[in-house]
């Protein structure tokens, strides 16, 4: 007990210190899933955008199959991109293996399903009269398209925060793409994994409490939005 | 006043089922009109048509005087607005709903300032410009959705049921807009709506739409319901309330109207060809000149004319027990 006691003592100190090294991995962490959630936004809200707008044949199995990559097992993803990025796999050559990018990319990819699916259900809540209002204001389809996505704002917005809560918190992509190194790719949950590993309890829980923090405020933003679309 | 919008030959199907048919309909400019009818006579129909949102099937449409299909729509469009009975309004201010148009019209931020607050005014609404569209009345909405199609400066302006979602105090306002609008800036104002007396109120002319097609006089004493009984010469026709007789020219009617003026009233039953005779009291009368309506409660109400000297000579009044009869033979069915 009074081992545990002591970690949190230990970790608190670290927090209020502002720990270089507490800070460096927080930031990357930081740096990394933004970078991810922010790319997979540019990509994602189009790419829902169309699918919820227009009809084609097969958007059913589609969106199925978005809402299944909901649940894309992160390691899954990393051994995926690690087959990929490796020295002898197709994109070796790019030498991207224990990057950053490298970690942006799996990010990326988790990122996106939540996004698009959100985004898809977003514009298929969105009431039918905003496309005929702005039509009969005289907005062409470009203008008629930012109307649409400018009225269902407050649900986009939630679906970007799902999609970096879910690429803040993951560990098996970073960890397997990343490689852990103090420093370059060294983030919160590989660190907090290997710390614990290490025995060093008190700067994993130090992480681990910052981890939470973001956690809960992602979990706050989101709910805040998804109440505002109403 | 000169033709604005006519319409020629105008008809819409749907899957070979014909929902409305217009010969020949002429819109005058500054003249407000009231399209009246049931549910599903076509009102809302004929208005996106009228707006050019929904091509007719077959006819030609003119304005003023030039066949419109040898014209630009997209520019005809902008001259002509149509209000949807439950408008939408984007979650934003006020300000920012009414200036979308000339957003989109690329005017400059200023003058769209200047007009809005011109419309604002228009509507009664002066102040508003700064408030959340979702956060306003049903009426305040109506009214906000009207400034935003008078900010656009049509020469049309369509609206269906504006006043479906309003409450009384509401309604009044918007009838008082709708006729300053006609006033100030002479627009061709076109109302759809299935309240009579709105429609008298508002309206120069009244074009009353029944199964698609406009009909001479309004349909009155129009009841829906169905056959519940066959006989050989005979329908009788249930509409939840009385069984009226009918003859039996057709097997399905959904549909019947009595013409007020082939309805007798007396004070006892009298004993007549007529197969349909029911006991009611007095509810309302409307002195009409020469004419009075009554307004007899038979489980139905059911609007009769009579002459002024009749209505004097019977000495009815408000609440008098009084017999209606008619002739099944009278009745139009549908």
């Amino acid at each position: 007990m009074e081992y545990l006691w002591e970690g949190i003592q230990e970790a608190i100190r670290l927090i209020i210190s502002v720990d270089n090294e507490v800070c460096r991995t927080v930031l990357l962490s930081l740096r990394i899933s933004l970078t991810a959630t922010l790319l997979a936004s540019i990509l994602g809200i189009p790419v829902g955008f169309l699918i919820g707008t227009r009809e084609f044949f097969l958007k059913r199995p589609v969106i199925t199959f978005f809402n299944t990559l909901l649940s894309l097992p992160t390691v899954v993803v990393g051994l995926f991109l690690y087959s990929l990025l490796s020295k002898r796999g197709p994109l070796g050559l790019l030498d991207l293996l224990f990057t950053p990018s490298a970690m942006v990319l799996g990010q990326f990819i988790l990122a996106i399903p939540i996004i698009v699916a959100l985004t898809i259900s977003a514009i298929q809540a969105l009431d039918p009269r905003v496309t005929w209002t702005a039509m009969t204001l005289g907005a062409g389809p470009v203008r008629t398209a930012m109307a649409v996505l400018s009225e269902a704002r407050f649900a986009l917005t939630g679906a970007v925060i799902a999609g970096f809560g879910r690429v803040i918190a993951e560990v098996g992509a970073a960890m397997m793409v990343g490689g852990n190194i103090k420093g370059y790719t060294r983030i919160m949950t590989t660190a907090i994994a290997l710390e614990t590993a290490k025995g060093e309890f008190a700067f994993a829980l130090s992480l681990g409490f910052i981890l939470l923090i973001v956690a809960f405020s992602v979990n706050i933003l989101f709910h805040y939005f998804q109440g505002k679309r109403g | 006043m000169a033709s604005l919008l006519e319409l020629r030959d105008i008809t819409k199907s749907y899957n070979n089922t014909r929902v409305l048919a217009i010969p020949h309909l002429v819109l005058k400019q500054g003249a407000v009109y009231g399209i009246m009818g049931p549910n599903g006579a076509g009102k809302t129909t004929l208005l996106s048509i009228v707006a050019l949102l929904l091509p007719p099937t077959s006819g030609t449409m003119y304005w003023e005087g030039a066949n419109i299909a040898t014209m630009d729509r997209n520019q005809l469009r902008r001259k002509v607005t149509l209000i949807n009975q439950n408008p939408y309004l984007f979650n934003t201010t006020v300000e920012k709903n009414v200036s979308y148009g000339l957003k989109m019209r690329g005017i400059k931020r200023e003058q769209r300032r200047e007009r809005v607050k011109a419309c604002l005014d228009l509507v009664g609404l002066p102040g508003f410009a700064k408030r959340m569209a979702r956060e306003l009345s049903g009426g305040e909405a109506q009214r906000v959705a009207i400034a935003r199609a008078l900010a656009l400066d049509p020469q049309v302006l369509l609206l269906d049921e504006p006043t479906a979602n309003v409450d009384r105090h509401g309604v009044e306002q918007i009838e008082i807009i709708l006729r300053e609008l006609k006033e100030k800036l002479g627009i061709t104002i076109i109302v759809a709506t299935h309240d009579v007396n709105q429609v008298h109120r508002l309206s120069d002319e009244v074009i009353y739409l029944f199964d698609g097609m406009i009909s001479a006089a309004p349909l009155e004493n129009l009841f829906q319901g169905r056959i519940v009984k066959k006989e050989k010469d005979l329908l009788l026709f249930d509409t939840g309330r009385i069984q009226v007789a009918l003859p039996r020219e057709r097997d399905s009617v959904s549909r019947i109207a009595i013409p007020p003026g082939d309805i007798i009233v007396s004070h006892n039953p009298i004993s007549t060809s007529a197969r349909n005779s029911f006991a009611g009291t007095i509810a309302h009368v409307i002195d009409e000149g020469d004419l009075v309506s009554l307004i007899v409660d038979v489980g139905e109400k059911l609007r009769v004319k009579i002459t002024k000297r009749s209505f004097q000579e019977m000495q009815l009044n408000l609440g008098s027990p009084v017999y209606v009869t008619f002739k099944s033979s009278s009745i139009k069915t549908f």
